[in-house]
């Protein structure tokens, strides 16, 4: 028996479950050299904005025990070059393509998800609703039920295709934000965004990021990713992407254990570029160890506890 | 920038150099043969202690033995962990990443810019050079340490039949003072534009070289390190400012920059 790896949201069908995440593999033209994109189910851009953004100065990194901490601070191409210089490579690759939207205002998340309404070769957007790292926008908005359900609604309006948002952990209570997010029109939420923290050299008494504060990701933020996936999973409607410390194939069968239709892998990409593959290749070879014909015989059959 | 691959290899020779240097011999490395002077690898450890991977520039390559070298100085638990190594060890490496060093013309002065450990891509793109015909006599190297204990491998790089240089802080090798001085009495003492710099060594020595090197109008390159967590591009963690006004990539835009780009 063959296991069927596919899986289908918002009516959009994927070969795999097994995305890269935003921010942790560019536009595809560096990771292609690696491995074939075909491989994944998809690939999320890094968040695109109206404007180029240079981001923060260096250091903008730093490791962590188990992960990292970053501050890159949304840098990226604009929406204009992305779509005349990113999206031809990506339209050739035999993956999908998912496009990060940030922005700094409602205005910004509609232009940009505006133009790339006239984008053909691009399957969904997702509204990263959740950067810890800006100044405006970005966590602002997915801290905000009503500000959430707006962005959203407004987006739907203008781009056509299927919408994911994109939820920070840095909130009170993610299940809150995730349906407003549904209320807004959302085809779909990924959770986790990476958590506000932070790393000080005790030699110089300078934080290790040069914005004070970083997002932590990696395994360290695995276990909490997955409580919040769940939680969503079971009072929410919308397909669940999971995402956080996803770093090798078992992690992935957690997650989708926990409600998560599609995970994304992102920081373990930096330390095992090849970790994607691996996690597809692990996937199909534990469903047939497990007699799973398909993905859906896995997805939120978790058995709690009463 | 070179297609990178993922191998698992094995530590074949450690040596230890003294002072805390370390040379690693990985083999075997199907690779050796694409590594250019200026490439580095990025070097996983067993076990999760070490959570990145580790940038290391290539010292030395056998293609026909399937040998990489790398020359590291233990600065932390990465590098102590690497230490400890043994031979039969696996290790897996991502590379060769980066872009290469442009060798010079072959009438140029080469002045080799060593700082610290900044030397292993300058050992290795001096042997590259001499063995595509350049002459090693019209290879400066300069190699500046604190003390003499951080000049290593002398009996190596004196072999290849360069004119070598060493510069001690402390005066316990060589002349004494900054690597820089004595680069710039050499340019002033040959024609600049018949020269070429390429510099490899901590921060303020590399800011140094590149200001002497744009006062003086000689050309070159210099190679530099940033916290890379990816080390292929995708994470956007090393970048440097430019001259420009624009960041790049120390990791593939890099580390290999010419005199004048970043804004250092
Ligand atoms: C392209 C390149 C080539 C290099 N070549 C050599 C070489 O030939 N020999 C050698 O001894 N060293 C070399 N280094 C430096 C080497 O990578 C560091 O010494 C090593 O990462 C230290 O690891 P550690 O765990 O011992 O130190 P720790 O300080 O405990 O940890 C290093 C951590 O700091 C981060 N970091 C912060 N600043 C830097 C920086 N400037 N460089 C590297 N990492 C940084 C890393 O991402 C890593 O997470 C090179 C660095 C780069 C980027
Ligand atoms: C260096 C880096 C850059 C990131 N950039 C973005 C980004 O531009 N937009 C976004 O929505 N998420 C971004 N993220 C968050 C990731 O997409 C992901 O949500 C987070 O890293 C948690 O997953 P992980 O633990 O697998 O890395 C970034 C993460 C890292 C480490
Ligand atoms: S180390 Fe990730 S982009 Fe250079």
């Amino acid at each position: 028996m063959t296991a069927d790896l596919g899986i289908t949201i918002a009516g959009v069908e994927f070969a795999n479950p097994v995305w890269t995440a935003s921010g942790c593999c560019g536009y595809g033209e560096e990771l292609a050299r690696v491995f074939p994109l075909s491989r994944l189910g998809a690939l999320v851009t890094k968040s695109i904005t109206l404007e180029p953004r240079l981001g923060h100065p260096p250091p903008r990194v730093a490791e962590t025990s188990a992960g990292m901490l970053n501050a890159i601070g949304l840098a990226n191409v604009g929406v204009e070059s992305f779509i005349d210089e990113k999206i031809p490579f990506l339209a050739r690759q035999k993956t999908r393509t998912i496009v990060n939207v940030a922005g700094s205002t409602m205005g910004e998340y509609i232009e940009v998800c505006q133009r790339l309404n006239d984008v053909e070769h691009l399957d969904m957007v997702e509204l990263n609703i959740s950067c810890p790292n800006v100044d405006k926008g970005g966590m602002q908005f997915g801290a905000d039920p009503s500000l959430t359900e707006e962005v959203v609604k407004s987006v739907k309006k203008v781009f056509t295709r299927p919408v994911i948002a994109k939820l920070s952990p840095n909130v009170t209570d993610i299940v809150e934000i995730a349906r407003a997010a549904e209320q807004g029109g959302a085809d779909a939420v990924s959770l986790i965004n990476s958590m506000v923290g932070t790393a000080v050299d005790i030699e110089t008494w300078r934080p290790r990021l040069t914005n004070n504060t970083g997002g932590l990701t990696g395994p360290a933020i695995k276990p909490i990713a997955l409580a919040m996936v769940s939680a969503v999973h079971s009072s929410c409607r919308l397909p669940v992407i999971g995402i956080g410390g996803i770093a090798g194939w078992a992690d992935a069968v957690e997650f989708l254990l926990c409600g998560a239709t599609a995970v994304q892998v992102g920081t373990a990409v930096f330390v095992e570029p090849e970790a994607p593959v691996k996690i597809v290749r692990g996937l199909r070879e534990y469903m047939r160890r497990k007699k799973l014909r398909t993905v859906n015989d896995l997805i939120g059959r978790v058995r709690k506890y009463g | 920038m070179t297609k990178p691959t993922c191998e698992d290899t094995f530590l074949k020779k450690r040596r230890s150099l003294g002072n805390d240097y370390y040379s690693l011999t990985f083999s075997p490395y199907s690779q050796a043969e694409r590594c250019r002077p200026g490439h580095f690898v990025h070097l996983k450890l067993p076990g999760n202690d070490v959570f990145f991977r580790r940038a290391f520039s290539i010292a030395a390559v056998s293609p026909s033995a399937g040998e990489m070298e790398i020359i590291f100085k233990i600065v932390g638990r990465g590098t102590r962990a690497m230490a400890h190594l043994r031979p039969g060890d696996p290790i897996n490496l991502l590379g060769p990443l980066g872009t290469p060093f442009k060798r010079p013309r072959k009438r140029e002065h080469t002045l080799m810019v060593a700082g610290g450990i900044g030397f292993p891509p300058l050992l290795f793109l001096a042997r590259d050079m001499i063995s595509r015909g350049h002459d090693p006599k019209r290879i400066e190297f300069f190699y500046g340490g604190r003390t003499a204990g951080d000049v290593i491998e002398r009996s190596r790089i004196k072999k290849l039949g360069v004119t070598f240089r060493p510069v001690t802080e402390d005066g316990s090798l060589g002349s004494k003072g900054l690597v820089t001085v004595p680069v710039e009495e050499f340019i002033e003492n040959h024609d600049n534009g018949n020269c070429r710099i390429y510099g490899c060594g901590p921060e303020g020595m590399l800011k140094s070289t590149n200001e002497l090197a744009l006062r003086l109008g000689v050309p070159g390159q210099i190679s530099l390190e940033a916290p890379m967590p990816c080390g292929i591009g995708v994470c956007l963690g090393c970048v440097v400012p430019l001259t420009d006004g624009g960041h790049a990539r120390v990791c593939c835009d890099g580390p290999v920059f010419s005199i004048g780009e970043v804004a250092l």
